[in-house]
């Protein structure tokens, strides 16, 4: 059987390490098992609190802040690689670089306390409203800036962890309730097609703009199909918005000229996956071990890049 | 309407546009590189967009995304050469993507089409800041004072205030009074001559329109001579001493004229009669100063048994309506193009008509997703069969051109095929017409007047029932008037109506539309034809027209 709902999405992903300049130093900064740690800073609540009375914010509490802003975040599934060759080797100086050019805005909670007191001052209905609608456009501004500076900021990190977070944003949105359903499934089919058509190339000499991706529903793995012939052909693919997060952020899609439609036994670096050996075949089990050119930790620099990303072999 | 497939097909042109952005650039400037991508992303979104298929801001969520993700992989190497975080060129900055203000985005870069604002610059103001006057409009008043014209606006009031261009818009109709059953529209082609302390000349009332918003003449003015202030830049009396007419009615009562600033020509003007003409007065006698009395009837007589507006049902999907109004979009910027475009078939250079169709195919398709266009609709084939005639490629529609187009596309196509269609020289004139039409998609339209000015002819309605659109149309479409509106007139030949400007007067909208080609003056009677969604009408009016002295 593949792994169920409940079943954890990053059973197929082992740890990953990025150092990230924050103080006079760096600092590491973890993804395990779905979840960010913050290795140099063990209060991070406390740090918290500290920032809200005004003191300094470290660069790692706001790397985290940022990432949980975003893991529900569907901008991410466009924003965020398609694969190995899609890295985006963003350098920590390059995002300074970029909030300095468009100034760093600060989260707008609401008035300032640095505000100088005024006198009050009879009311102008039309300065009042002027003074409104200026607020909003600065506070419209400065969530424009920070969430640009927010994706920056994850994008730095390096490729391990952007698929990480690819995956998690598919998974938080893998079984929408009825409601959400219309809003849900067109960029989760679309991130599927984005991550699944240059797998496909590779897979079977497939043109990516020849795959044609629906969201798989209920139960079951789904549907790959071969359709037409010549600039007609298409394949046809039906997969749950599950794939993302279970299968291509582990950087399963591929294993052993097959695949990867399904996880059926999750771990790492061993794992049984579901595959195909070509489209319209039924899926065959397949035992797969990872291996990882070089590890996602250690030196100065550390920004685990595609490079990175754990190969795995049948 | 599948709004879900719409908005999974922009997503999906979004995606294989990056995927293309990322590749080694080929094809048309247009199509290159980001630029083009976000060009067709935008053309397809404003198509959605138009039917109501994908909300605007879903369009301009999926525009911001594609931005940030073709940006973040451009920054990497900009800091070190001292462009950090600086975007691209010609890129918008990530975050960003005002599909409202997106008509920079519907063309290639550095291209404008016919007829919109350039991208990236502000609009011109309509006229000169109150109270001065530009050199561009001292130069037109001299030729029109030496040429014996008319001198542009009738008071001062009309003078420093606006009039609004086609692109306005924003402001919603405050009142939905406009035209309705208990409304008269008077054709009118009377000359009312004039004389006041050296200024003399005539208005012409091409019609009468009485509606819940007011009651107006549609007018033509010019004089005959001016006073000398006027030449030297001086402070001058009105040009038409509107305070010295008489209008009385047929039981004594007395009325005031005043201008309403209008959205076409300067010359052309709305006047207002205050207060409003009881229903049942039959006349108004008009008497300028040194002028003698010009009656005006205002007993609407009915039409002519055989000549009421023939009313058919089109049924035309939403997708096949918005096709419609591109092609009519094309036919008539086909001019503004450049004198040279005929020549250049088939097509070996990009111009402004190709820039003009980029993205049709996407629009189609796009359409096709959202299930607002019949997969065997026979409007994407007459669209290239029209791309074909006009010597357009790279529209990008994959169905074969279709060889029955309709008989007005081709009539104009004819015209524009002709060695020297722009040769026949437009004498000025006015033609005195009036009609309202039946309701077409919700819009009631009112013909109030047509002019022949500077070798352009112009179409005046007055109009009801539109709501204004908070975002372009795709490929330059005019979303504020919805409908597809053509003449025939008595020779045969038919004439695209295009908005050209447009003010709000009370709870209606005052309509120039730009006929393309203009009409001769040998035209005896037209026939209107009014496009929507829903129906057509036709409808078939005599012209009289009249002539500045």
């Amino acid at each position: 059987m593949t792994d169920g709902p409940n079943d954890p999405w990053f059973g197929c992903l082992p740890p990953c390490e990025a150092h990230v300049p924050c103080g006079q130093g760096r600092h590491i900064v973890r993804w395990e098992a779905g979840t960010l740690r913050l290795l140099s800073h063990p209060d991070t609540e406390g740090e918290l609190v500290l920032a809200a009375l005004g003191g300094e914010k470290a660069r790692c509490v706001e790397v985290a802040e940022a990432w949980a802003r975003h893991t529900g975040d569907l901008s991410m599934l466009t924003v965020g690689p398609r694969g190995p060759a899609d890295e985006i080797p963003l350098s920590w100086d390059e995002v300074d670089a970029a909030a300095q050019s468009s100034g760093r805005v600060p989260v707008p909670p609401g008035p300032s306390r640095a505000a100088p007191m005024r006198l009050a001052s009879p009311s102008i209905p039309t300065s009042a409203r002027a003074q409104a609608q200026r607020q909003r456009v600065e506070q419209e501004m400065a969530r424009t800036a920070q969430r640009r500076n927010d994706i920056l900021s994850l994008l730095a990190l390096g490729y391990g962890f952007q698929v990480r977070l690819i995956g998690q944003v598919a998974e938080a949105h893998a079984s929408p309730p009825e409601d959400q359903l219309a809003r849900v499934r067109p960029p989760l089919a679309t991130a599927i097609s984005a991550r699944l058509a240059p797998v496909a190339e590779e897979w079977i000499g497939i043109d990516p703009d020849q795959v044609v991706v629906s969201l798989h529903r209920g139960p079951g793995w789904g549907s790959v199909e071969l359709a037409g012939r010549g600039e007609q052909r298409r394949l046809l693919v039906s997969l749950p918005g599950g794939w993302l997060g279970r299968v291509w952020a582990a950087g399963l899609a591929l294993a052993g000229r097959h695949l990867v439609v399904a996880v059926q036994r999750a771990g790492w670096p061993d794992a049984r996956v579901l595959a195909l050996r070509a489209p319209g075949t039924e899926p065959v089990p397949l035992d797969v071990h990872a291996s990882q050119e070089s590890p996602a930790s250690g030196g100065l620099d550390v920004q685990p890049g595609a490079r990175d990303a754990p190969h795995w072999d049948v | 309407m599948n709004r879900e497939g719409a908005e999974t097909y922009l997503r999906l042109l979004a995606e294989a546009m990056m995927r293309g952005s990322l590749a080694p650039a080929q094809g048309p400037p247009w199509a290159k590189g980001p630029d083009g991508g976000r060009a067709r992303v935008t053309v397809a979104g404003l198509a959605l967009t138009a039917v109501g298929a994908v909300d605007v801001e879903t369009a301009e969520d999926i525009l911001s995304d594609f931005d940030l993700a073709v940006n973040v992989r451009q920054l990497h190497g900009l800091a070190g050469r001292g462009a950090a975080g600086t975007a691209p060129p010609g890129t918008a900055p990530p975050g960003t993507a005002p599909l409202r203000a997106a008509l920079s985005g519907t063309v290639p870069p550095g291209m404008v089409l016919p007829g919109t604002v350039p991208p990236g610059t502000v609009p011109p103001a309509i006229g000169p800041p109150a109270g001065t006057v530009s050199a561009a409009a001292m130069a037109r008043l001299t030729a029109r004072i030496r040429s014996g014209r008319s001198l542009g606006p009738l008071t001062r009031a009309g003078r420093l205030a606006g009039s609004w261009p086609a692109e306005s818009r924003g402001w919603p109709d405050p009142d939905p009074a406009g035209p309705g059953p208990a409304d008269r529209f008077i054709p009118v082609g009377l000359r009312v001559p004039f004389h006041d302390e050296g200024i003399s000349g005539e208005l012409y009332l091409m019609s009468f329109a009485q509606t819940g918003s007011g009651a107006r003449f549609i007018a033509a003015w010019g004089n005959r001579a001016l006073p000398p202030q006027y030449q030297m830049g001086l402070p001058y009396p009105d040009l038409i001493p509107l305070e010295l007419f008489a209008v009385t009615d047929d039981r004594g009562a007395r009325y005031d004229l005043a201008f309403t600033p209008g959205g076409g020509p300067e010359w052309i003007s709305e006047i207002s009669v205050r207060p409003v003409p009881p229903d049942d007065v039959r006349w108004l006698d008009v008497t300028a100063p040194g002028g003698p009395a010009v009656r005006v009837g205002l007993e609407q007589q009915a039409p002519a048994a055989g000549e009421e507006p023939e009313v058919t049902a089109a049924k035309l999907s939403p997708g096949e309506h918005l096709l419609i109004m591109l092609a009519d979009r094309l036919l008539t910027v086909a001019p503004e193009a450049g004198r040279d475009w005929r020549r250049r078939r088939p097509v070996m250079s990009p111009g402004l008509l190709q820039a003009a169709a980029a993205g049709l195919g996407d629009i189609v398709a796009a359409l096709e997703a959202a299930d607002v266009l019949p997969p065997l609709s026979p409007v994407p084939a007459r669209l290239a069969a029209l791309c074909a005639s006009l010597g357009i490629g790279g529209h990008g529609i994959t169905v074969a051109p279709a060889h029955d187009l309709p008989e007005r596309w081709l009539s104009l196509l004819a015209h524009y095929q002709r060695r020297k269609p722009d040769m026949a020289q437009i004498r000025d004139g006015y033609a005195a017409v009036a009609a309202a039409l039946p309701e077409l998609d919700g819009i009631r339209l009112a013909l109030l007047g047509l002019d022949n000015t500077e070798g352009s002819s112009s179409l005046h309605m007055l109009a009801t029932g539109i709501t204004p659109a908070d975002h372009p149309g795709p490929l330059g479409v005019d979303l504020d008037f919805p409908l597809s509106l053509w003449l025939r007139d008595s020779g045969g030949r038919w004439h695209a109506a295009r908005a050209a400007g447009w003010h709000r007067a009370g709870g209606e909208r005052a309509l120039r539309l730009k006929l393309v080609p203009p009409l001769p003056r040998s035209a005896a009677w037209i026939e209107v034809l009014a496009g929507g969604q829903s129906a057509e009408v036709r409808t078939r009016l005599p012209l009289r027209w009249g002539y500045p002295a």
